[in-house]
């Protein structure tokens, strides 16, 4: 029997606008006064109508076509219902027929996820449980909120985290999202079920989905998956009970029992009576407008790690270097003078450097200085990682507090073999062993770095140790 | 006088000192309860006033009163409010149309000389004939709908009813132009009044409206006819679709719509619970619902929207040969008090001249032409989209050369 997991997602992002989607107040709400971000309109108080925040559409157009969708030339608003406390006017001002973006992708190790929708809608109010008491919280409601809703491409919890991070990633490259899971400024919603085949061959299977609920990390996201996936192939032993259209069960995530637990068990769909918002009209986006939101996105990590690889980084190290954007953008300000040596800026980079940057304070002539010393021997790169970081906080030239620190490597052969000579006669132990095997000559290597203060030319100091010693 | 007619809901007590106006209770003012006639709103006391009322306090006019309707203005009869009917100015046995009939009853008895309504389709022009006044049914977005609490929302319309189509005129100028707190508000100037020196105009009769007014109505509107003919107008016989098509079309959209406008009074934060909503609304929701259930919204709501789509091209084309359409407004004048409570069509039929009007959002103008014993008849005057200068201007022209003025 081979399982493989079928995993789809759905990811709330809710976008930092000055404003709420639907009306002026303030669209912060975490850690705010309870209900004070808040008016008649996002209240749903009788009479109040919607109006859309022009802003948020532009971030859902621009996010759209970051995610490789295409933009609808026109699209409207509708209304979802159902009665809730925290959902004040008893529908929610979404997207159905016609979202902002449809019919995008993401890569991920080279495999195509598809993306099919990117739509724009309103957050609910927050509920609030204690002391046998519900309280409301209204500051949320109206908060502008994209949804991504990927089809089911994803195949193990691996990829889904490389998925989630991509989105993420992307989000913030855009500025348009903290995509904080921690906070709730992203939230994501798996949907996971199995594909099942059975041993002999010939017959598949596809065990019933389950939706996942209330992940509050991305770490949890992972978990919650891989404990759902094994709880599904031990039932799919247990049960043999396949997918069918009114099967499909939500559960939440625990996170410190660290297992899923069933919230609902949905008897076909609910049915939220969508039909257009007849409050807001349709929207009409030209092929002008649309690229002009377009001409806005940034160079995003994909492109970089490929600009960064031919460079000669590895993918690894790209990677991590394009991670955040102002990270990025510091580590190409800092080889901007000197792209061949790039490689050997990534090391300082994700070495000391790899703190929270201030792209202002990048000065690519230290960099370049600093590596041309480090080529001529003058420095090692020890001294490098330490003295570079230094460099960047007091902004002075590395080389200069390497000279002030006494910091230069030396590379005089006859000041070296001097100590070489010295090391030799007062370890005679290791002499011993390197006459057995030459590979233990870094004990001696280390001790002649001890005697020089660390001043060493590494490379010399192993070349003289080896003609002293044969 | 109003403990007999009933058409204030709340009267203030010491107005301030501008020109009177009487408001429908479906209008929110800052301060002053606000109930849309419904029990689930009898102690909402909004924090805000309506974008038209913010505008017609600015220009001078003070409010005296909150009108009666049908609860949230399910109806045309106003027998449907929570807080008892209003009666005819004309005769007190019989009812005063709606949903807008506390502003057209209270300015039909002279109690005011300028009132607020809203129309869905015939709620101000209805009661306007029906009580023997003025009311002008602006074009859709024309008057911002900020604070005025929704009944269906693609077609609802705030407008004035008054005793002479000039001071109709003088409220639209007001209450008129884009609001940006209203994302369907037109992106235009607001209404002035220009007086026009019409000659020759081309006046469209839909042979279809006729059929189904009373005899006695038809006279009065052939009178109303001679009137413009004597003055050099031409009068054509036009074929528009059956009214009794938009009655359909119209209940579909407007349940459904209302059904969700409906879905905020849960009770929660604000008014009372949803078992308060009297028989119509919730006959209105219930039918809402259901026509946007996932088996039912192609069958009704889809279609219903094309063959509204129909209806607008309908008056788009007879404008491409008439300058204005005029029908009679009302198939009946006012029906006997408790005529409608048994019938839960009684408003569509009641309406059914002016639905095809107001679905396809352009604006239409009732004006007065004479009584039926006790009861006042009114003709409607309708126009293209934005032409409330002609269609005031033509109806100035009746005002001023009728011989049968009240």
């Amino acid at each position: 029997m081979k399982t493989t997991p079928i995993i789809g997602f759905e990811v709330h992002v809710e976008l930092k606008t000055k404003s709420k989607m639907f009306c002026s107040c303030d669209a912060t709400h975490f850690q705010i006064e309870k209900n004070t971000h808040t008016c008649p309109v996002c209240l749903g108080f009788p009479g109040t109508l919607p109006v859309p925040n022009q802003t948020a559409i532009d971030y859902c157009i621009k996010l759209g076509q970051a995610l490789n969708c295409e933009i609808n030339h026109i699209s409207f608003f509708e209304r979802k219902h159902y009665f809730y406390p925290d959902l004040p006017k008893g529908y929610q001002i979404t997207q159905l027929q016609k979202p902002f973006a449809i019919n995008g992708f993401l890569e991920i190790d080279g495999q195509k996820v598809r993306v099919n929708r990117a739509h724009m809608e309103e957050d609910a109010g927050k509920l609030m449980h204690e002391n046998g008491q519900s309280h409301i919280d209204f500051n949320r409601a109206g908060v502008p909120l994209i949804e991504i809703v990927s089809e089911p491409d994803l195949t193990s919890s691996e990829i889904a985290k490389k998925y989630l991070n991509k989105i993420q990633q992307i989000v913030r490259y855009l500025g348009i999202s903290d995509a904080d899971i921690d906070k709730g400024s992203m939230r994501c919603e798996p949907t996971v079920n199995l594909k099942v085949e059975s041993a002999s061959g010939g017959k598949t299977f596809y065990t019933p989905l389950v939706e996942i609920k209330n992940i509050a990390a991305l770490n949890g996201c992972i978990d919650a998956l891989e404990f759902e996936i094994n709880r599904q192939i031990k039932q799919w032993e247990e049960t043999h009970e396949i997918k069918s259209g009114t099967n499909k069960t939500t559960r939440g995530w625990d996170a410190d029992k660290k297992e899923t637990y069933l919230l609902r068990a949905k008897g076909g769909n609910a049915d939220y009576r969508y039909f257009p918002e007849p409050d807001i009209p349709p929207f009409e986006f030209t092929d002008e407008k649309i690229n002009e939101i377009k001409q806005q996105i940034p160079e995003l990590p994909d492109a970089k790690i490929k600009k960064y690889q031919e460079l000669g980084i590895s993918l690894l190290d790209a990677e991590s270097l394009a991670d955040d954007q102002k990270f990025a953008l510091c580590f190409e300000k800092a080889i901007s003078l000197d792209p061949k040596n790039a490689k050997a800026i990534t090391n300082l980079f994700l070495g000391t450097l790899k703190i929270d940057l201030d792209l202002d304070k990048i000065n690519p002539q230290y960099f370049k200085d600093l590596i041309e010393s480090l080529n001529k021997n003058e420095i090692s790169s020890t001294v490098a990682k330490q003295i570079i970081l230094e460099s960047y906080q007091e902004n002075k030239n590395p080389l200069d507090i390497a000279k002030s620190k006494n910091l230069l490597q030396n590379s005089n052969t006859d000041e070296l073999e001097e100590i070489a000579k010295k090391v030799i006669a007062e370890n005679q132990k290791a002499v011993d062993d390197y006459k057995k095997n030459p590979n233990s000559v870094g004990f001696l290597i280390g001790q002649l770095m001890k005697a020089s203060a660390g001043s060493a030319n590494p490379t010399l100091a192993k070349e003289i140790l080896e003609k002293l010693l044969k | 006088m109003d403990n007999k007619l009933n058409a204030f809901i709340t009267i203030i007590e010491k107005p301030a000192s501008g020109i009177p106006i009487a408001i429908k209770d479906n209008i929110c003012t800052k301060n002053i309860k606000t109930t849309a006639a419904s029990n689930v709103l009898k102690d909402f006391i909004p924090t805000y006033s309506a974008t038209i009322i913010e505008r017609l306090e600015a220009a001078g006019y003070s409010v005296i009163g909150k009108t009666n309707l049908d609860a949230f203005a399910h109806g045309s009869s106003t027998e449907n409010s929570d807080f008892g009917v209003t009666h005819n100015p004309h005769d007190f046995d019989c009812l005063p149309g709606g949903s807008s009939g506390g502003s057209a009853a209270a300015v039909g008895a002279g109690l005011v000389d300028f009132a607020l309504g809203t129309e869905t389709a015939g709620s101000i022009r209805q009661p306007a004939a029906w009580c023997g006044v003025v009311g002008l049914k602006p074009t859709y977005g024309y008057v911002s709908r900020f604070g005025v609490i929704a009944m269906a929302s693609s077609m609802d319309c705030p407008g004035p009813i008054t005793k002479t189509a000039t001071d109709a005129a003088k409220i639209l100028e007001i209450i008129s132009g884009h609001d940006p707190l209203d994302a369907t508000s037109l992106n235009v100037p607001p209404y002035k009044f220009c007086k026009l020196k019409i000659e020759n105009l081309k006046i469209g009769v839909p042979s279809s409206y006729l059929k189904i007014v009373t005899p006695e109505i038809l006279e009065k509107f052939n009178q109303v006819l001679e009137v413009y003919k004597k003055l050099g107008h031409e009068i054509v016989e036009i074929e528009m679709m059956d009214p009794s098509i938009s009655i359909a079309v119209y209940t579909i959209l407007q349940r459904a719509e209302v059904s969700s406008n409906l879905s905020r009074y849960d009770g929660i934060r604000y008014g009372g619970p949803r078992t308060v909503f009297n028989q119509e609304n919730e006959r209105r929701i219930l039918t809402g619902t259901y026509v946007l259930a996932a088996g039912s919204y192609d069958q009704y709501y889809l279609k219903a929207q094309k063959v509204r789509t129909l209806i607008i091209n309908d008056f788009d084309e007879q404008f491409k040969n008439v300058d204005i359409i005029m029908a009679p407004t009302t198939p009946t004048t006012a029906l006997p008090i408790g005529s409608s409570t048994d019938d839960p069509m009684f408003g569509e039929n009641a309406d059914q001249l002016v639905e095809p009007s107001s679905l396809a959002g352009v604006p239409g103008i009732s004006i007065p032409c004479g009584f039926i014993g006790k009861l006042p008849v009114g003709f409607q005057i309708i126009g293209p989209h934005l032409s409330e200068n002609l269609i005031i201007n033509t109806a100035i022209l009746y005002e001023d050369n009728a011989n049968n003025r009240i």
